[in-house]
Order: C-alpha cells, then structure tokens, then sequence
C-alpha cells in the first residue's frame, strides 16, 4: 500500500506531468470560456494522444482540461451572458447580473473558489468513499431518475417569484423541444416535419447557445441601433468612447466578508454536486441547477437570487464542479461510464490497456493512484493558474459591446459548428436565438426552458421505461422509497416556500430594464 | 446527453508520419473515416488504431471524424455527398447503414455503397447479474415461457446491432419478453447491476472482465462461435436456438469511387492492421481486428441487407 502511494507519488510529481497538467487546465479554461467549445470537446479531440503520452501524463493532461473546462464555462457566462459549457448554465442566472452591475470580478472569483472547493471536496470522496456511494447510484433506476428530473423542474420552476406559471410553461416548452426526433422507445420519428436533418433532435449546444448568446446579441444589437437611431434623430454628440466601459476594477474585488458569505451555498451546491454526479447520466447541468434552486430557497436572502447573487454563483458553480470527481464512481466501481466525460476517461484507459471496472485500482494500481495525486493538486493548479487569469479576462469582459459582440458572434457560431460538425446546429442556434428573443421581451424566464431541455429525454425515457418495466401501471411510479421521498420533498418544499414562507419575502421591486433575462 | 461532447476528433491531430509516400495515387490530401457515432465508442477505438498505423502504407495522413448527428444520418449522408475520390469513408456497423437504408427516408439504396474492407465481426451476447435467477439460456427459455413478458431486457438504439438479435430470437422461439430500450450500454449495464432489468445486451469486450471478475454472467452469444474473450460463454446455437447476427464494422466507399482507388486503399489497410504496432494496440484495446477484403466484406454486407431486411419485414416495420 505505501509503496505503491510512493510510486504513484513519484508518478504523479515528475516535472513532465506537471507541465501537462497546466497544460490541460489552461487549454480547459481557454476553451471553456469560448460558447460551445468545451472541455470535453478538447478531451475528446485529443484523446489519441494517449497512444503516445506516458500514462500518467496523458491522464494529467486530460484531468487539467476537464477541470479547467469546468470552470472555463462560466467565465464566458459571467461576461457574455453565454455558458461556455452545458454545466455553466446555472451559474449564467446570477453571474451575468452580477456583471451587468458592475462586478465580474467578484463573480468570476466567487465561481472560482466554489468550483475548486466543489471539485476537491468531490474528488476526496471518490477516493475514500467511493464504494457506498456507487452503490446508492445503482439504486437508481427509471422509477428513481424520473422522480428526481420531476424534482428538478418542479424546483427550478417555482424559483422564478411571482412567474411560475410561466416557469413551468417555459419547462414544458423546453421538454417539448427536447422530444423533436426519434422517439427513444419506439424508433419511430415525431415533431420533425419531414425535415430529414431533424431526426436526430436538436443537439444541446446549439439551443443552448442560441437561446442564451445570439438572443443577447440580437437584443443588444437592436439596444446599440436604437441609440445610434436617436443620436443621429437627435444629432447629440457621442461622448468619448474608451475601449472599456465605466468600469472600476478597485471596487470590483472580492472580499473575505463576501467569500464567508457564499460558503453555504459553495456546500449545498457541493454536497448535491458530488451526490447527482454519481448517478450515471444525471449530469453536472443538473447538478448545478438543483443545487442553485436549493442554495435560493436555504438562502437568508433570498430577494437577491436572479440579480446578480454571489450565493447563487457559488451554488451553482460548486454544483456543476463537484460532479467532476464523482462522475468518476460508477467508472471505477462498475465501470459504467456515468456522463460523458466519464466515457472518454473510460476510453483512456481502454487505450492505455486498461479496462475500466473494479478491478482496475487492483490491476494498476500505481497509476490509479497517480490520478487520484492528479486529481487533487490540478485543482490547486487550476486555482493559481485561474487567479493569473482572471484579472485579464473580467476586463475582457467589460470591453465596449460594440467590440466585443461581434467576436462572441463569431465564436459562437464556429464553436457550435466545431461541436457537431454540422451545418444544421448553426441554423438550430440562430433559430434559439429568435426564440430566446421573444421570450426574453415578454419576460419568460429562460432557465426552466434550458433545464426542460436538458433533462426532457431523460425524463422521457427513464417514464417509459418505468411504466414498461411496470407492465403500464402508473401506480409502479410510487413503488421505490427513494421516488416517494423525493416527491414528498417536492412537494413539502413547495408548499414551505410558496405558501407558509410568502410573508417573509420582500415586496416585489418595480422591474427593471433586465428583469426575466437569465 | 444529446451530442454535448461529440467532436471534431479530426484535423489538429496530424499525428501520422508526415513521411507520404509521393508515389501514393492517393496524393498528400488526408483520408477522414467519418463514424456516425459519439467519439469514445468501440468504433471510434478500433478506427483510431488503422489512423495511427496506415498513414505509413497508404500515404496520406488519416483522421477520424465523429458526426453522431441524425442518428447517425449526418455522417452517412455527409460521405455520400463528398467527391468520390477514397478520402473520405464511412466506418459503421450495420445500424445507420443496413437498419437505416430500410426505415429511413434517405436518398441513397443499399447498392449504393461498396465495402473496402471488414475490421472484425462483434458478438451479441446476453448477460445479467451473476445473483440473478436467470442463469443460462435454458433458465431464460423456461421463465419466459411459464410467464410471458415477466422477463425484461435492456438494450441499446431500437432495431440496433443489440436488438434486432432479440427480435430474432423470440421470432424463431415464440416468446415473449419485455423490451426496455436505454440510452446505451452503460446504461443497461447500470440497470442490469442496479436490479432494475433482468437481463441485458452488450458486446464481450465491455463485459469480459466482469464476467472474470464474478460479478456478471454471460447466458449466451448470437454467433456461430464462441467469443475469444468470453471463451466460457456458449452459443445460442449450442443450446439448440440457430439464432446468429453478428456485427460488423466495415470501411465503406460511395459505389462512385473507381475500383482502383478502393483495391489500393483495401490493400494498404490490410497491410497496415497486419503490422506488429496494429497488432498490439488491436490487442490493447481488446478490438479484436481480423480484417477481411472487399470481395469478403461485400458477401457479408449483402447477407446482412438480406436477413435483416426479412426481420424487419416479418415484424412489420417495412412492406
């Protein structure tokens, strides 16, 4: 046992790996911050490269990238209103107000501190707890998974104040959207209206960065004409344009005060992180919303949520982050690949002559503990590397609009090309983007319809294959204890949060210009 | 989750030897074997390993394209409209290519398509948890025919390489089983492991090690022999049920590529997954190449069109 923690040691150590592992987390950070590129992305294009890296190198190559990534996504969310990745939606919500009033460069270190202590946290339970919490994964079967995707909506649905009719219609149209294209029981093919190039579905990148990024363009385009309209209408001079806004970096610094403030959302988000990433095929976008809609309703304030909170950055970002070691569970103790991400570390190993499964940590053990070594001090890689960055990219992201939205136009529409290799994602995306639009001016909140999105097929399948597995009876929904704690929990928060706790909340606010945006 | 990671595994990579044969009657422009599934997958393994060897035989360098769009439409659709000159290939099984051409709207027939060459034939094989009370194919048989749709059985991608195998089978025994589709075989393995689903459908190689290890158990392989890495798993057709639909993975060529361009490329393919480096990267990543040529692979593809076409004519998905 300590011999082979000192050979991992030394594995793990070699100035080679740690030189990949900055690497990767730089590479993950860059990407990440680019819409619809992500970490994943990168692993998966140069995944071939472990035919060729030692083993322990390339593992910490692609630990750096996905953990970089990881983070990488909500910088572009907190500066552009746009995840980078699937799992930043979340932290979109209030990272994106949060810039719009000035202070990116709180968000961004708030996300920052919170994913890392999330990504740490999950990673030290993968490696001593990772047992037990496998085999609660396995627990989870249709009955269980559709009993949380309910959870999930119903919660993020009602968080929208004094919107959850439309919160729920917003989740039932993003579900609706998700079932465009092969029914998944039948095969047969529905909604496509003959278009041969929908029978796949939508994908998930382009409606996600139509709905988020090219809606913000349209409507800040229209914002810049319109003035120009007046100016020329009005003939008013222009004043003085820098290449950044007003903006006050001095003030924009995250303080220990502030940082104490966030640490209950950071552990909500952190425990829920760790717990759904290891159910196989949840994902860290479910995560993040869960834990974000849990941090709100547990939060002393509660009125902020949507305006630019750092509580609910730190939820969500934590949320997303810590499903990263986690995801890895069901991998080592079963070796079933719970997301995607757990698939291309699954296929490493399987190109590294390793297979995947219980027996692994037995038959290399070496270098299975030269990734758990990895796993910890990438985050701490990822956390000084992200410090040097940060400054540089929280100024990005106050550089005039006029500047700026052309170059996220262009990198949306090649990251989401990149994604799928498909001409069809780039209409899909610019189609969201219209859509994103109308609702956004009649104050539709977007999160429900992204959360209805992603979890829609899911939800879908593991019903049906319920009600299959059942032999039709709905009454087989109710047959699992953890299916019926977790409606009752739905159900009690609810009614906690809607009725008996109404009084407490603030009156609502007069709106403002931003309102309902995401 | 959709398409969320499927990349482009291609072009950054110029990994192959830039050393091209100038003599290649293939040029300098690389060779993209495009697979119509997510990146990570069997298929994607077992083309990267041709990627990394053939370059040194075939001149050109190779990349592996992953367009898992349509359902795996977008890929097939994206090499029938590419110019017809070998650079651009089709890496499948039979699902989007054989499946599809029946049930899909597509503008191509089965007659349009040419095989370059086979890399291996995969093995359905049937398996479950090693508590479960199901532990053979004759526990299976009498379960299922004391009560009809008791048993269910987890598989992925509907009228798929690990369904259409089950079709088969209950439409030569006459039972009946609960069909429960997944979203791919992690997911019915968690199901199977979990104790949601009785039985399963996987290919050997995901589930060798398991079945080493004791924590699974493999009932039988849809083949006419045993498994290399499941060499104690038997066949269906030695427990009396004559049920065999392998899967292969095949190279394809639009039927517009000359003939020349396909031997040449069939040749060096060939040559270079008999190389001692294919060879062991073959046996790393357990991909199980035993390539066969384009005469082979043609007899086969046709086969294949034939049975499963009658499949999905006896169970009423085609006229």
């Amino acid at each position: 046992m300590l011999e082979s923690f000192v050979e991992a040691l030394a594995l793990a150590t070699d100035p080679w790996v740690i030189l990949y592992v900055s690497l990767g987390v730089f590479m993950g950070v860059t990407l990440g911050a680019i819409p619809g590129l992500s970490g994943d992305m990168a692993i998966a294009i140069l995944l071939p490269i472990v035919f060729f890296l030692e083993p322990a190198s390339a593992l910490g190559l692609l630990t750096g990238i996905y953990k970089g990534g990881m983070f990488g996504g909500s910088i572009s969310g907190i500066s552009f209103g746009v995840p980078g990745t699937p799992g930043a939606a979340a932290t979109t919500i209030d990272g994106y107000q949060a810039k719009l009033r000035g202070y990116p460069n709180k968000a961004m270190h708030t996300a920052l501190y919170s994913s890392v202590i999330g990504d740490t946290t999950s990673d030290l339970i993968l490696i001593f707890v990772a047992l037990p919490l496998a085999i609660v994964a396995l627990s989870f079967g249709p009955v269980e998974f559709f009993a949380l995707y309910a959870f999930a909506l119903l919660l993020i649905s009602a968080l929208t104040k004094g919107k959850v009719a439309k919160g729920i219609a917003m989740a039932a149209l993003g579900i609706l959207l998700a079932m465009i294209g092969r029914d998944p029981i039948g095969g047969s093919l529905r909604l496509t209206f003959g278009i041969p190039q929908l029978a796949g579905g939508l994908a998930l990148i382009p409606v996600l960065v139509g709905i988020f990024a090219v809606s913000e363009l349209i409507l800040q385009l229209a914002d810049a004409w319109m003035r120009k309209a007046r100016r020329i209408v009005e003939d008013t001079k222009a004043k003085a344009e820098g290449l950044f806004e007003d903006y006050d970096a001095k003030a924009d610094r995250l303080t220990w005060r502030e940082f104490r403030g966030t640490l209950k959302a950071t552990w909500i988000g952190t425990g829920m992180g760790t717990l759904i990433g290891a159910l196989p095929g949840a994902g860290s976008s479910l995560a993040a919303f869960i834990s974000y809609g849990l941090a709100q309703q547990f939060s002393r304030r509660r009125q902020d949520f949507g305006k630019g909170s750092l509580e609910g950055v730190a939820a969500a970002e934590a949320g997303n982050s810590a499903t990263s070691g986690s995801t890895l569970i069901p991998l080592f103790a079963f070796g079933i690949p719970g997301s995607a991400t757990a698939a291309l570390f699954g296929a490493a190993f399987i190109l590294m002559g390793m297979t995947p499964g219980p027996r692994l940590i037995y038959d290399h053990t070496a270098i299975i503990y030269a990734l758990f070594i990895i796993l910890i001090y990438a985050n701490l890689v990822n956390l000084a590397m992200s410090k040097v960055l940060l400054p540089v990219y929280s100024k990005v992201a106050m550089i005039q609009s006029r500047i700026l939205l052309p170059i996220v136009c262009v990198l949306a529409i090649f990251g989401t090309f990149a994604a799928g290799n498909s001409v069809v994602d780039v209409w899909v995306m610019l189609a969201a983007g219209l859509l994103g639009v109308v609702l956004r001016i009649y104050g539709f909140p977007l999160a429900p319809l992204i959360l209805g999105f992603i979890v829609g097929p899911g939800a879908e399948r593991a019903l049906r294959q319920s009600l299959l597995i059942g032999g039709g009876d709905w009454m087989h929904l109710l047959s699992s204890p953890i299916a019926v704690g977790l409606y009752a929990t739905a159900a009690a928060m609810i009614l906690l949060f809607t009725v008996i706790l109404r009084d407490r909340t603030q009156p609502p606010k007069p709106a403002t210009g931003k309102e309902g945006s995401p | 989750m959709k398409s969320a990671t499927c990349g482009i595994l291609a072009a950054a990579f110029a990994l192959g030897p830039l050393a091209a044969a100038a003599d290649s009657p293939l040029g300098t422009d690389p060779i993209r074997l495009v697979i119509p599934f997510g990146p990570g997958g069997g298929s994607d393994i077992t083309a990267r390993v041709l990627a990394a060897t053939a370059p040194e035989f075939c001149g050109p360098r190779i990349d592996v394209v992953s367009m898992p769009g349509a359902a795996g439409l977008e890929a097939v659709n994206f090499v029938r409209s590419a110019t017809p000159n070998g650079h651009t290939l089709l890496v499948t099984d039979y699902g989007p290519i054989v499946t599809s051409g029946f049930i899909d709207e597509v503008d191509w027939e089965h007659s349009d398509w040419q095989p370059v060459m086979n890399f291996t034939e995969w093995l359905p094989t049937v398996y479950t948890r090693s508590d479960h009370d199901i532990q053979t194919i004759e526990d299976w048989v009498a379960v299922a025919e004391a009560n009809p749709e008791s048993v269910t059985f987890g598989h992925a991608s509907p009228l798929g390489i690990v369904h259409l195998p089950l079709v088969l089978f209950e439409m030569e025994t006459g039972l009946q089983n609960v069909h429960v589709p997944t979203s791919g075989g992690g997911e019915t393995r968690s199901l199977v492991m979990g104790g949601h689903i009785d039985l399963g459908m996987t290919l050997p190689a995901s589930i060798a090690s398991e079945v080493a290890a004791g924590d699974l158990t493999a009932l039988g392989v849809f083949a006419s022999e045993r498994s290399p890495a499941l060499p104690d798993t038997p066949t269906f057709r030695e427990a009396g049920y004559d049920v065999v639909l392998p899967a292969w993975l095949m190279i394809f060529a639009t039927d517009e590529v000359p003939s020349e361009t396909v031997t040449f490329l069939q040749d060096c393919f060939i040559e270079a997954l008999a190389s001692p480096t294919a060879v062991a990267m073959s046996d790393r990543v357990n991909a199980g190449i035993s390539p066969l040529n384009a005469e082979e692979s043609m007899e086969l593809y046709m086969a294949t069109v034939a049975s499963i076409g009658s499949i999905l004519r006896e169970i009423g998905e085609i006229e």
